[in-house]
């Protein structure tokens, strides 16, 4: 496999911008139930509010990362929970295609995450949130813009 | 191109961490042709007008609101752009209460994170193009598919109402299994009493004139959407007319062949005319022509020259027809079937004489049934001792691993009936759970448990219980959950089937385009929330065919489907048609056709004339599944087009 192209760590000072694909009707209640919480977590997650993961077109994730996002994180229904009965399969199906074809990009796997969150997992969304922007900052920028 | 931007505070919840004066610092530069504008409370009513004056004064081109959560007051705040002129599709909302000022403590950051995501907003939102939701003249007749008490329950309320109502049954006769039960637990009420009085509304009560009643008919094929549908129903020939027959019954005994009747469980003979049995409603013969010697070539009058009415009453020349029927929703309730107890041969069903299912003991106990209610096998004594065997095929993970909801209640009905027909006779349960929950159901169980010749017997397993032939009667062996074994010699042993889906209901799912579960009963939107929605706008479930359930649900389930009806079905009103949806251009479409088979909905067809595919835009949920699956990129997202989520995420990522 190749390495990543990326540079290393820089340590201290690196934010890490991430996308976050979430669908309308758990992810993105969920990320609401933990703003209702009022539970901090980094500010590193811009969420891209979509009707049903099965929206998102692999597409969108290679350019979030041409314009510069150093993750990207899709989150959706539990199985069988889908508000529009098998969006989520399809999306789950779609990443796991497409994590294959990052590597052949080198971009690590770790920077394309798919998660189950429902409508009432806000806790469960602020430890993934934390999770991910935790591994991105670990594994670094993805490119040097300095 | 003019974008207003407008922040609400939101009381300090947001301006407490956001600070509208940063916010526009951070944005000059990236964004030209932007104002922005502070609003206090803006889903107030105060909050709502000054939204709707500035909006006017101001005449944006595009709007930003930076708020709360979209899930929140989006709707709102779109009702708004409406009454102030602009388009609301011409509007994003920004969530900086949920997602940024209540996670982020740090006012730099979130004031940041807040600018990052208004300038995704800003950017998408110069690309949407205003959309308009259709409107569609709903029509307010309605479809019923099953005449059991769910069914007719529906239809009556529908008609109370005003609505005009056609009922579909597949069998000669209305009123589904209670009418074939002597009584009916837990109050011992007559089946037929009690449905009678619903059955007489029906056919020849004030509204009667607005149900259409259709026996011996089948749904073969549905079309169309809610508010919209055409069903195209196959009604068979009852060679019996039902305006002209005044039900007297000359025709039956002169008939000179005779099979064995199906509605008593083949335990006695009908003619080829007949009544399934006696005060079945309609009280209109039906005609089996797979019986009648006529249709095998002979040359039989005997019925029709018994008409007193006339020679036109009764018609071997009819035919089966196709009719169709404009309707705007449709109410499944087509009740359920009964496992077959033969797939379980050691309880010798069907193989040793006196073992019964229980509903072939209910017409035993029917005194309209085969042996006028008498509680006797043909060629048998009157029985002294009953088992009652419970669970067959419920409650057991290798069949049907939920409990059926209707056993135990008719179980311990059959208790009180024995003790009254014949005291004394010892009646034996064996059961793996007891379940009669409900104000008046527990009663029959308080009833049947002080039967002082009544035992209770708890099994573990199905394969713990063997009936064999003990000289011409059946002989009960159990073991039961102590492990300890046992013998009963009983006259009759009483099985109680799960109750199983229907035999019809994956087809007529399939017809539909409605879901069934793991089970295959109809799937409901939301068990608990909806249960008597479909997965498909417009289609109604009521009954047993969505999940086991005893005659009061069915009932109440019934109502609850005239009930959506009335409510989202209203005459004279328009259906409203979100706009969110996806389209094909034409143009571009290669027919592939591989949207049509990621569409949850059915909602894309192929037109084969011009070999392209083509989204019916009232099915379709905006899903944008298709939109992404699309190997040739022509379909549009609307909303979320491919354009505006780039543009988003440059917005954002800027």
């Amino acid at each position: 496999m190749m390495p990543e192209i990326a540079i290393p760590p820089s340590g201290e000072g690196f934010e890490p911008k991430i996308i976050g694909f979430l669908c309308n009707w758990c992810a993105y209640a969920g990320a609401d139930k933990a703003g209702t919480f009022q539970t901090p977590y980094p500010p590193n997650v811009y969420v891209i509010r979509v009707m049903c993961t099965g929206r998102i077109d692999p597409q969108f994730v290679m350019r979030a990362y041409e314009l510069g996002a150093d993750g990207v994180i899709i989150l959706g229904c539990h199985p069988g929970d889908c508000h529009y009965k098998e969006g989520n399969y399809r999306a789950l199906q779609r990443h796991r295609l497409l994590v294959r074809l990052l590597k052949q990009f080198g971009i690590a796997e770790d920077r394309c995450r798919f998660e189950f969150v429902s409508a009432s997992e806000g806790t469960r969304f602020v430890s993934v949130i934390t999770s991910m922007v935790e591994t991105v900052r670990a594994l670094g920028p993805l490119r040097n813009n300095q | 191109m003019k974008v207003g931007i407008y922040f609400c505070s939101c009381g300090t919840s947001i301006s407490e961490r956001i600070s509208s004066a940063r916010l526009m610092e951070s944005l000059h530069g990236h964004t030209e042709a932007v104002y922005l504008e502070a609003i206090d409370f803006m889903c107030s009513e105060e909050g709502k007008a000054a939204l709707e004056s500035n909006l006017r004064d101001n005449a944006p081109d595009r709007v930003v609101i930076a708020a709360c959560s979209p899930r929140d007051h989006e709707p709102t705040f779109r009702r708004v752009l409406a009454s102030a002129g602009v388009n609301p599709y011409l509007m994003q909302m920004v969530n900086i209460r949920e997602q940024v000022a209540w996670v982020t403590p740090d006012p730099a950051r979130a004031t940041e994170k807040a600018a990052r995501l208004i300038r995704g907003a800003v950017a998408r939102i110069r690309l949407h193009q205003p959309l308009d939701r259709q409107e569609l003249d709903v029509c307010p007749e309605v479809l019923v598919v099953g005449a059991g008490p769910a069914g007719l329950k529906a239809a009556f309320t529908l008609a109370e109402a005003g609505r005009r109502v056609t009922v579909v049954e597949k069998s000669p006769v209305l009123g589904g299994l209670p009418v074939r039960f002597e009584e009916i637990a837990p109050t011992m009420e007559c089946g037929s009493c009690m449905l009678e009085p619903l059955l007489g509304e029906i056919l020849h009560g004030e509204h009667s004139g607005r149900i259409e009643i259709r026996t011996l008919a089948e749904v073969v094929d549905v079309v169309g959407f809610h508010g919209r549908f055409t069903a195209r129903i196959r009604q068979s020939p009852r060679y019996v007319s039902s305006e002209l027959c005044v039900g007297c019954g000359e025709c039956i005994p002169v008939c000179p062949v005779s099979a064995t009747n199906e509605f008593n469980c083949g335990l006695n003979e009908r003619k080829a005319i007949d009544v399934p049995f006696p005060g079945a409603l309609p009280n209109v013969p039906s005609l089996d022509a797979h019986t009648c010697i006529r249709f095998r070539g002979e040359d039989c009058q005997a019925c029709k020259a018994a008409c007193p009415v006339g020679e036109s009453v009764i018609d071997h020349a009819q035919a089966a027809q196709m009719i169709e029927r404009e309707v705007g929703a449709i109410v499944v309730a087509i009740g359920a079937s009964l496992y077959d107890c033969r797939k379980l041969p050691d309880l010798g069903y069907g193989r040793i004489g006196g073992v019964l299912t229980a509903l072939d003991f209910e017409r035993i106990l029917a005194s309209n049934g085969p042996t006028a209610g008498l509680l006797q096998l043909a060629g048998h004594e009157s029985p002294d001792a009953v088992a009652i065997i419970h669970c067959v095929g419920s409650l057991d993970v290798r069949r049907n691993d939920y409990c059926s909801a209707v056993c135990c209640q008719y179980a311990f009905k059959f208790n009180h009936m024995i003790e009254t027909k014949l005291p004394g006779t010892k009646v034996l349960h064996l059961y793996k759970e007891i379940a009669v929950p409900g104000k008046h159901e527990s009663s029959i169980l308080h009833r049947a448990r002080a039967n002082p010749n009544a035992a209770f017997v708890r099994y573990g397993d199905i394969q713990d219980i063997r009936v064999s032939d003990s000289a011409g009667n059946p002989n009960v062996a159990y073991r039961d959950t102590t492990g300890s074994l046992g013998s009963f010699d009983a006259d009759i042993v009483v099985l109680c089937p799960a109750v199983v889906p229907s035999d019809s209901a994956a087809n007529l799912a399939a017809t539909m385009d409605t879901n069934c579960d793991r089970f295959g009963f109809f799937e409901e939107l939301h068990d608990r929330l909806d249960a008597g929605r479909s997965t498909v706008r417009g289609i109604y479930l009521a009954g047993a065919c969505q999940s086991p359930m005893d005659i009061q649900h069915a009932m109440s389930q019934g109502a609850a489907a005239a009930g959506y009806i009335l409510s989202g079905l209203v005459e004279g009103k328009k259906l409203y048609v979100e706009p969110i949806t996806a389209s094909i251009d034409a143009e571009r479409c290669s027919g592939c056709r591989v949207c049509g088979k990621v569409c949850p909905y059915k909602a894309i067809s192929f037109d084969a004339d011009k070999e392209v595919s083509v989204v019916n835009a009232v099915l379709c949920q905006g899903c944008g599944t298709c939109v992404a699956a699309c190997p040739a990129g022509v379909i549009e997202g609307q909303f979320f087009t491919d354009r505006a989520i780039c543009a988003e995420l440059a917005g954002v990522l800027e």
